[in-house]
């Protein structure tokens, strides 16, 4: 059981991620920060599922990493979403819709 | 573009691994970088923010080496490790690696040369256009002793005329033509042939064209087709040469087309056709004509497209039953057409023996798999601390497997490699000694599809390879072999089970020694055999009279009387004769029907194979004179005539009184009907001509004088060397008329030889098999009585301690080993017994129970089973009783 909530979990960081890119691009702290923002603090992600994440992702091509500046100055490795992301972040998000109402499905049933 | 993405990524985990790594690092500083201050912006200390951001941030070793496991690099270096690993293990045992690679290239090899064969033979189609619509057809003669036999020619009409499902249907029959321009005549075994034949076959020319109508027009001169090998050496590949005119058969004759180099006539062997036909002419539209006594024709059809091949057949089967109900003469009473697949029937012969040399490959392959795993589990048993302490330090067990398939791996790369080149080194040698009946296999090549077969076979053995090991691995639990001093936990079960491989390798070895010994014993009876004839010392060559100014009997008997006074008179010559057919020759048979005088029911004739000869023929070739005399010069064309029969001839019609005198009806003129009557003045021991190991049908011989046959085949019986004769030979038949072809001189043995070689080529293959089988069953041998060996190691220690001598502790070892070998003989040896009687018909005078055979074959292996054992025996013998005790 332990192994396939993790790997409904790795599921979900990387689809918060592309969406998260999908509205820019970002660096790593800035990505976490998004999706803290946003979720209201639910989805904490801490660098050490991140920056794992984001490599992954950039290995099968997702999303981009080049060294450029944040906004406040810093040097940091920028991510943008791919072609093939915003591909990806459409099957994902197709398939979270599904998983989500499946579930209310379940949940509502007397 | 998500391939370019990867692509990129691919390329930056790859070729830039370091700039991955630092570009990581330099991340996740700045994160923490980034997060400490954010954590000092809300007021903690230096310190706290700090180790408040590491937590965050975790373990940065930890994050590295999940980000690098992403990478293909990662998993190139770990598969480089595995390599390095595997080679190191198999450095580390040079010899059994050295085995295993031979073994298997060995096996791959062989395996992989004798698919070729098949691939070449039997699996690509004929060179011809929509080849699986061709059909040969025969004509079943059984009644009169040849269910393959040729056509006539009105029957070929009757086929063209009746058939509706093919689009033709040519008929061939082999000849031989002269060519008698230019300073150096020659003889080309030739194919006379309908003019829609090559459209039949679907064969086209290289350059001009193959015949069409109007070529046999009787106005038009005659047109040949010549094949590639004679325009090149004959005409130095001149494109003039098509449409010019030479002379063939003393007439000028046009010639319309060279064939490709390629083509190659390729109909059943025993059509009497030859593959290398040097020159097609055209049958003249009369022989279609010919009396229906006279098959000689060698029909081909072309199914029209969509028709299948039953439906033909029956068509076929039709029109013949036809055919025996309207002329039921002798032996055509109940004749029957049938038409087969020409690759099918092609190929017919070849493809048991084919077959069978294919499975005992696989099989000898299977062993030698078999063996080769044997050795990885006895080396993986012997590594059995080695991998537990790996294990215990944390080495996952899919780490370990990798190793061990790439150490499968390697050693079937190179092996694979080493079998293509054993492979190729085969093929040379298979074609080198191939008999003449095999001449197709010269055309094999190690194509596309032998290199995947090679390939695949590689692979699987390798993976193979790579389990066997495993199969240990599985079993290893840490603490058992830890605790239990590293020996091996393979039960009892898996020794027995090795023992009976061991058993099974030495049985199938004794059983290949002991057929092939049965099979070299009847060759050597071959060998001795008296055919009827002694071809020791005697010299053939063939001579056309085709194209000679001589015409008509009286000139042409007057010249062969000459010739052979003169070739008589060459020094160190003690005879000389001629015949039409030399015996084991492949030119066209001639069947004569014949019939005892006073009968008169034509159905009751007989068949034998007639031969016309000159005197001298029989005294040169010493065959033996039974009863009555031999032909002489007074036997003349115009003389009462006369023929002397063989001893079954003569046993069939006269079995209880003498053949001398009595009257014979046959056809020595070649009409194919028993119409002349003929007396017996001789009886000769039948002559065998056909088969080596058989007699096979009766003989009738004509005095030549009486039945002019042209080429004939001289016979000099010489006291001195053969070459030297054949010099004055030519010399005397130049100075006779220098434009006469003289061709194939050689020795009358060398006829003998090839009727032998298939023979000798089965013997010289059932020994490579057996001697392969063996050296797999030594090794077999060697590795299960070095795996027991090493697994009772501490059970010698004690014995030594306990006062044993070495030679006791060896001869443990021996006696195990040749318990195993002798169990395997015995059982080998009724298998024997039983397999010798299967091949019966291969054995020539000898029993299949010929006991040397079975003594020799034993202890062959008991021999090279003991030998086998020795090393693993006197290593015992050295094993010392305190290290051995202490490895406990």
């Amino acid at each position: 059981m332990a192994f396939r909530s993790t790997e409904l979990l790795k599921g979900t960081v990387d689809l918060l991620i592309l969406r998260t890119l999908e509205l820019g691009p970002r660096h790593g702290v800035a990505i976490a920060d998004r999706i803290a923002q946003i979720t209201r603090n639910t989805f904490v992600i801490k660098p050490g599922s991140l920056f794992p994440a984001l490599h992954r992702l950039e290995a099968d091509g997702f999303i981009l990493g080049e060294w450029g500046e944040t906004p406040e100055g810093r040097r940091a490795r920028v991510y943008t979403l791919s072609a093939a992301g915003k591909k990806q972040l459409g099957i994902e998000k197709r398939n979270w819709e599904r998983i989500s109402v499946a579930m209310g499905q379940v949940l509502e049933a007397e | 573009m998500r391939i370019l993405a990867r692509a990129r990524a691919l390329y930056r985990s790859v070729m830039r691994r370091k700039q991955v790594e630092r570009d990581l690092e330099d991340e996740l500083g700045s994160a923490l970088q980034e997060l400490t201050e954010r954590y000092e912006s809300r007021g903690l200390s230096p310190d706290a923010a700090r180790r408040a951001a590491q937590s965050d941030v975790g373990h940065i070793d930890l994050i590295k080496e999940e980000v690098r496991s992403y990478g293909l690099a990662h998993t190139f270096d770990t598969l480089w490790q595995d390599i390095r690993q595997a080679f190191r293990g198999l450095v580390r045992t040079p010899a059994v690696g050295a085995v295993i690679v031979l073994i298997f290239a060995g096996g791959v090899g062989s395996a992989t040369a004798i698919f070729s064969l098949v691939n070449s033979l039997l699996l690509e189609p004929l060179p011809y256009r929509s080849a699986d619509r061709l059909v040969f057809v025969w004509q079943d003669l059984t009644a009169a002793g040849y269910p393959r036999a040729p056509l006539a020619g009105p029957e070929l009409e009757d086929l063209r005329q009746h058939g509706t499902l093919f689009s033709g249907l040519a008929g061939i029959w082999a000849n031989t033509v002269a060519l008698t321009d230019g300073p150096e005549p020659e003889l080309l075994r030739s194919g006379l042939v309908t003019q829609d034949f090559f459209e039949v076959l679907g064969a086209e020319a290289m350059l001009g064209r193959t015949f069409r109508a109007g070529d046999d027009g009787p106005e038009t001169p005659p047109a040949i087709l010549l094949s590639h090998a004679v325009w090149k050496r004959r005409y130095n590949s001149d494109p003039r040469l098509v449409g010019a005119r030479i002379r063939v058969n003393g007439r000028p004759t046009t010639v319309v087309g060279i064939m490709p180099e390629s083509f190659a006539l390729l109909l059943p062997q025993d059509a009497a056709i030859p593959d290398d036909q040097q020159a097609w002419v055209l049958l003249g539209r009369d022989a279609l004509t010919w009396p229906r006594q006279q098959q000689f024709l060698r029909v081909v059809g072309r199914m029209k497209p969509g028709v299948e091949l039953a439906d033909a057949q029956r068509e076929v089967a039709a029109i013949g039953e036809q055919v025996g109900r309207e002329y039921s003469d002798y032996g055509k009473d109940g004749a029957k057409f049938y038409a087969v697949g020409l690759q099918a029937d092609a190929t017919r012969e070849i493809r048991p023996a084919l077959l069978g040399l294919f499975a005992a490959v696989c099989l000898l392959l299977l062993i030698a798999c078999v063996n080769v795993a044997g050795l990885l589990i006895t080396r993986a048993s012997s590594r059995h601390h080695d991998t537990a302490v790996r294990i215990a330090v944390g080495a996952s067990r899919l780490r370990l497997f990798r190793q061990c398939l790439a150490e499968g791996l390697i050693l079937s790369a190179i092996g694979g490699c080493l079998g293509l080149l054993v492979a190729r080194a085969m093929l040379a040698a298979l074609v080198s000694v191939r008999p003449p009946a095999l001449a197709r296999i010269d055309g094999t090549v190690l194509d596309m599809r032998v290199f995947s077969f090679a390939a695949v076979l590689a692979i699987a053995w390798g993976v193979m390879f790579a389990l066997a090991p495993l199969t240990q691995l599985v079993r290893t639990t840490v603490l058992s072999v830890l605790r239990g001093g590293g020996r091996g936990t393979a039960g009892p079960a898996g020794s027995r089970v090795r023992s009976g491989l061991v058993v099974f390798q030495v049985a199938i070895s004794s059983v290949l020694l002991i057929t092939s010994g049965l099979l070299a014993k009847g060759f050597y009876e071959l060998q001795r055999t008296k055919y009827g004839f002694d071809p020791e010392h005697v010299v053939t060559f063939k001579l056309s009279l085709a194209g000679s100014r001589l015409r008509g009997a009286a000139p042409i008997a007057a010249f062969s009387t000459e010739l052979r006074h003169r070739l008589a008179a060459i020094p160190g010559v003690t005879a000389v004769g001629a015949t039409s057919h030399l015996p084991f020759d492949t030119v066209p048979n001639w069947g004569s029907p014949y019939l005892a005088a006073h009968e008169s029911d034509e159905t009751r004739a007989g068949l034998a194979d007639a031969r016309s000869i000159t005197p001298g023929y029989f005294e040169t070739v010493a065959a033996e004179l039974m009863e009555g005399r031999w032909f002489t010069d007074a036997d003349a064309y115009n003389s009462l005539p006369v023929t002397i029969v063989d001893t079954m001839l003569a046993s069939r019609l006269w079995p209880t009184e003498s053949a001398i005198g009595k009257q014979v009806k046959a056809g020595p003129a070649t009409t194919g009907r028993p119409d002349v009557t003929l007396t017996v003045v001789g009886v000769v021991r039948h002559i065998r001509h056909r088969e080596v190991t058989r007699d096979v049908r009766e003989q009738i011989y004509f005095p030549a004088q009486q039945s002019l046959r042209n080429p004939m085949a001289y016979v000099i019986r010489t006291t001195t060397d053969g070459a030297d004769v054949m010099v004055s030979v030519r010399s005397v038949i130049a100075k006779l008329d220098p434009t006469l072809p003289i061709y194939d001189a050689r020795p009358l043995e060398s006829y003998a030889a090839h009727a032998r070689a298939t023979r000798g080529f089965t013997m010289v293959l059932a020994l490579a098999f057996a001697a392969s089988a063996l050296i797999l069953a030594t090794i077999g041998i060697y590795g299960v009585t070095a795996y027991n060996a090493a697994q009772r190691r501490s059970e010698f220690g004690v014995r030594y301690a306990l006062g044993a001598q070495p030679r006791q502790v060896a001869g443990l070892v021996l006696r195990n080993a040749v318990l195993l070998a002798a169990v395997g003989v015995a059982i080998g040896s009724f298998a024997a017994s039983v397999a010798a009687q299967l091949i019966r018909v291969q054995l020539y005078h000898v029993g299949p129970s010929y006991l040397p055979a079975y003594a020799i074959g034993a202890a062959t292996v008991l021999v090279a089973a003991v030998l086998a054992a020795w090393i693993p025996a006197r290593r015992a013998a050295r094993i010392s009783p305190i290290e051995s005790l202490r490895a406990n």
